[in-house]
């Protein structure tokens, strides 16, 4: 096999036919059936397009795949949509399986996003468990977003916090996956936190 | 690294035998032959993220008619600027291997790759225009138009 040596930067000599956007990505991440494809549904400027990862090793003898054995790559389904911020800068929004086998993938999307929103069922919280850990641990900015199911939230809000083990400092907020200026303004709460993150870094 | 140890498909699953299945073992094989047998990242740097962009070059344009099959696809879709999981998605290819085509094709001059910067999550003026830019999307949308 050949191994072509290449240039460390990808625009060298070559002439591109058009300037593309500066991409930046946000992740929105929960169980199954929790909102994520429909959240990003409700506020994407394109329907949402779905590409298939691969997971790895960490799925290896996982109940699901044990019946095939020696197959240690499968393949997830990953939800994902664009907002133009503007013609140089464009805003991605990924949706991640949230159960903790899927971690292998999630560090494959993750890494580099502005920051992530859990969505959480209140009639199912322990979905939600690894992806709260997942984004303290890799110290990302987030918050936490009850999807209010027909309007409606069965547990009040520091009962969630509680249960869930959440932070203080991380913003636990109500809002509607199929709203789009509900999830925008869910959106913005965790960008919200990854600025005043971003301006702490800065004064040191 | 064996990457490019031909014929995966062979040993893939001792199950297979003969031609009892070949049609519906060809999407699990197809993506190996494809990158013969590389995946993403090629051992040399990780992998490139889902939302690198990745734009033909008008040499990648010009050579169009000489390239076949994904590759000649991917340069042809790439007339418009798009993700790397745009593209996956667009041609209903896996992520890696798309990875791994469009490596090949920025190496051969026909892809501009543009990798983001790793500084951008940090970097106060980008997150204040994507937080003015959100805040302009109205309460709800209209109609989506269709993607691709």
């Amino acid at each position: 096999m050949v191994s072509v040596p290449s240039p460390t930067h990808g625009t060298h000599s070559v002439t591109a036919v058009e300037q593309p956007p500066v991409p930046v990505k946000l992740v929105i991440a929960g169980g199954f059936g929790v909102g994520k494809t429909t959240a990003v549904g409700s506020i994407s400027e394109i329907r949402p397009l779905t590409t298939e990862a691969a997971i790895t090793e960490v799925a290896a003898g996982v109940d699901d795949l044990s019946h095939t054995p020696g197959k240690t790559t499968t393949t997830v389904a990953m939800d994902f949509g664009c907002i133009t911020i503007d013609p140089t800068l464009k805003l991605y929004l990924f949706g991640t399986p949230g159960q903790d086998r899927f971690g292998f993938m999630w560090d494959d999307v993750v890494e580099g996003a502005l920051g992530g929103l859990v969505i959480v069922d209140t009639r199912r919280l322990d979905d939600c468990y690894a992806a709260v850990d997942y984004f303290e641990h890799k110290d990302i900015p987030f918050a936490v977003a009850v999807n209010a199911f027909d309007g409606e939230v069965h547990h009040n809000l520091d009962e969630v916090r509680w249960a869930l083990d959440v932070s203080d400092h991380v913003p636990l907020i109500v809002f509607d996956a199929r709203a789009t200026g509900s999830v925008r303004d869910a959106l913005l709460v965790v960008l919200e936190v990854a600025l005043s993150r971003a301006e702490d870094t800065m004064t040191g | 690294m064996a990457g490019g140890e031909p014929g995966p498909g062979d040993e893939a699953d001792g199950r297979a035998q003969g031609p009892s299945e070949p049609a519906g073992r060809a999407p699990a094989i197809r993506p190996f032959l494809l990158t013969a047998g590389r995946v993403a990242g090629g051992g040399a740097g990780p992998p490139l993220p889902v939302e690198t962009q990745v734009v033909a070059t008008s040499a990648g344009l010009a050579a169009l008619r000489s390239l076949a099959f994904e590759q000649h696809d991917i340069v042809a879709a790439c007339r418009r600027p798009q993700s790397v999981a745009e593209l996956a998605a667009g041609l209903r290819l896996h992520l890696n291997v798309v990875r791994v085509l469009a490596e090949d094709l920025r190496a051969a001059g026909r892809l501009a790759v543009h990798v983001p910067n790793a500084g951008t999550t940090q970097d106060i003026s980008v997150l204040r225009r994507v937080i003015d830019g959100l805040r302009a999307v109205p309460d709800s949308r209209d109609t989506l138009r269709d993607s691709g």
